[in-house]
């Protein structure tokens, strides 16, 4: 689409060649958008990537050291010496690692190599907390209501949660992981909470620092994707609601939400953009919001990079994003407009972990036996494992994320639901099996999700699973699979726990 | 399935059409092993695709998105029985459920300790997972130390 060109200074600096920091998934991803631009690619890698996929699949590949992430993946000073010895023009670092690190964005800046994100300034504005807080008040931005600073007193608490009216959350000052947490409803309950949330913080983080901010009751999650070019414009991309978590990590991801309206659409989205462009912010980021049930939302914090999560807004609005961000990496103005961007269809996205649902959610690191793939019509899988892979102990557990992409929302589930049971991941455990729980609660399938949703799904019952009909035909095929591994005898007999093969009786029998 | 025993009886030769009993009872199926551990059968003209998955927790068929984890059984063995017995009572070890890293040690040999109270901190891909003692009773031994790597099922401490 032609472009309204604008006076500006930005030169238009072309890219050849991009170093990726990162591993997994995402380098994959990228290293294909700049194969498909025709733009070299430089992957780097630790010892226990040495036969991942992005160094498989890019043009040249340069070690790091050992596999903890602090001797490999974040060592910014020998991946920009890299960069400069290879000839690299511009460093896309992906999610996670170096991605949102300042320091790192500018020391590419100071050394001439393009870094592929928003200016080391901007990031500085909007990737920390307190920092973007103050910047999203300046922009006039809605927050959740309280006390920013920690409280001094239990008087002081009393104040504080009358002003901003009941219920209220305390928050422990240095805390994280739900410790030195209480929701109080009434005045009466606050001040034997005020005392036990702080003794908690006291212990588990050595301060007893509490601040107190507004409860929002069933908040959803929602978040605004932004896209920023160096000629002063920025676009939202429409919205993924992201409420479907399990301790602050996300697990499915969908676009548009089924709740955010045009209207709101369109007042979440300026918002956004306001925030964005007043701090100078350039190329892809994402603002999140907490939304009531009175579609009020609050600011919550700003993603300075490309998100795990893009896929679902590509899909819907028919745009790439890695493509976007090298063009405006290269100086170049965006090729649409906010009017040209149109929302279609929805899209589901699973991030398939190597954790074990039925053992508390342990990682499962391992040699993977078995891969199979889904297939049909609107499905995507971003994925950087295969068979015979190892997954490394040493960094986030995603194997992979299926997406996918229907004209409704209703379709889109139960296309997903198909691919679900398609996928197989051998060798390992994996929360394949678990998302058929979520995918067809009656909840989920209406969109009666909030960030809580997870925990309280995860706290019910489990229902026996139906298929009892299928117990005889899987142990048929336990037998027939280990005939076929054994040497060719029509009279064995396998043992329980040693496998080892008799020759005395006809039968098989299996315990199951 | 779920504690019960089947009985299953092959023919010699396993491809395409065979009879195949499962709990006594007889049924023709056609059989076909696509490559190692994918299976098609056929049975009265239900299609079933059957996967074999081995890992370190053990053996399954993968079969209409479940799983159905098995184990072969020697009815005149009796090591299995043998082995829940000794589940009862004694000694019990905390074993690691997955690769990582030993990053905390909560209880020395000696203390004595609650059921679910935490034992040690085991770090696996980002996430810290505490190991927590399996019965109320006195730590025997800790097997390993901070910074230690451990395998899936190494034993990281004995309670009793």
């Amino acid at each position: 689409m032609p472009i309204k060109s604008t006076q500006s200074a930005v030169k238009v600096r072309p890219i050849r060649k991009v170093l990726i920091a990162n591993r997994g998934e995402i380098a994959l991803r990228i290293l294909r958008a700049c194969r498909e631009k025709g733009i070299a690619t430089v992957a780097v890698y630790s010892d226990a990537d040495r036969a991942a996929l992005h160094v498989l699949h890019a043009d040249e590949a340069y070690r790091l050291g050992p596999a903890p992430a602090r001797e490999s993946y974040l060592r910014g000073g020998l991946i920009l010496e890299i960069a400069r010895k290879t000839g690299t023009d511009a460093i896309h670092p992906g999610y996670g690692f170096l991605s949102e690190n300042a320091d790192f964005a500018e020391a590419c800046e100071k050394a001439g190599v393009i870094f592929i994100g928003p200016p080391a300034s901007a990031m500085r504005k909007l990737g920390s907390k307190t920092m973007a807080r103050q910047a999203a008040d300046a922009a006039g931005m809605p927050r959740v209501p309280g006390s920013v600073k920690g409280l001094a007193s239990i008087e002081e608490a009393h104040t504080v949660a009358r002003q901003i009216g009941y219920p209220v959350m305390l928050k422990a000052a240095a805390g994280g992981g739900g410790k030195g947490m209480r929701a109080v409803t009434a005045d009466s309950e606050l001040a034997e909470a005020y005392t036990s949330a702080s003794s908690e913080a006291e212990r588990a983080f050595g301060s007893g620092e509490i601040y107190l901010e507004k409860l929002i009751l069933q908040p959803r999650h929602i978040e605004i994707q932004l896209i920023a070019d160096h000629h002063g414009h920025c676009l939202y991309l429409g919205e993924r609601e992201c409420s479907v978590q399990r301790r602050h990590q996300k697990v499915i991801e969908e676009a548009p939400s089924a709740v955010v309206g045009e209207e709101l659409r369109r007042r979440m989205g300026e918002a956004a953009v306001k925030l964005a462009l007043g701090a100078g912010y350039t190329n892809a980021g994402t603002i999140e919001f907490l939304l009531d049930a009175e579609e009020n939302f609050y600011f919550l914090e700003m993603n300075t990079r490309l998100q795990v999560e893009h896929p679902v807004t590509e899909l819907i609005t028919g745009l790439d994003l890695v493509h976007l961000q090298l063009a405006i990496a290269e100086g170049r103005p965006l090729p649409i407009a906010q009017k040209d961007v149109h929302l279609r269809g929805h899209a589901i996205e699973c991030r398939i972990y190597a954790e074990d649902p039925d053992n508390n959610f342990f990682p499962s690191p391992g040699l993977i036996t078995k891969l199979i793939q889904p297939g049909g019509p609107g499905l995507r899988e971003d994925c950087a494992v295969y068979e015979g892979w190892r997954v490394p102990l040493d960094y986030d557990p995603m194997l992979s994320k299926l997406i996918a992409y229907a004209p409704t929302r209703e379709m889109a589930i139960d296309r997903m639901l198909c691919a679900l049971e398609e996928y197989v991941i051998g060798g390992i455990a994996t929360n394949i099996n678990f998302f058929r729980r979520i995918l067809t609660d009656p909840d989920f399938r209406s969109a009666k999700i909030d960030t809580g949703y997870l925990d309280r799904l995860l706290a019910k019952p489990q229902a026996t699973e139906a298929g009892a009909e299928a117990v005889p035909i899987a142990a048929l095929a336990a037998a027939l699979f280990e005939a076929a591994a054994a040497p060719a005898t029509s009279t064995s007999v396998v043992s329980a726990y040693g496998s080892e093969w008799k020759t005395a009786a006809r039968k098989e029998s299996l315990r199951e | 399935m779920n504690g019960r025993t089947r009985r299953i009886e092959l023919p010699a030769d396993l491809s395409g059409p065979v009879h195949c009993s499962i709990d006594g009872e007889l049924k023709q199926i056609d059989v076909h092993l696509l490559e190692p551990g994918v299976l098609s059968l056929v049975i009265n003209g239900h299609a079933y695709r059957c996967i074999l998955d081995e890992g370190p927790a053990g053996r399954a068929v993968l079969l209409d998105g479940k799983r159905f984890v098995y184990a072969l059984d020697d009815p005149r063995s009796l090591r299995s029985r043998r082995g829940a017995a000794a589940d009862a009572g004694g000694p019990r070890p905390i074993k690691a459920p997955m690769p990582g890293r030993v990053v905390r040690i909560l209880a020395s040999a000696g203390d004595v300790v609650e059921a679910q109270q935490g034992i040690l901190v085991i770090e696996a891909m980002k996430m810290q997972n505490e190991m927590k003692s399996p019965k109320t009773g006195r730590v025997v031994r800790i097997a390993v130390a901070v910074g230690d790597t451990v395998q899936a099922g190494q034993v990281l401490a004995v309670i009793d």
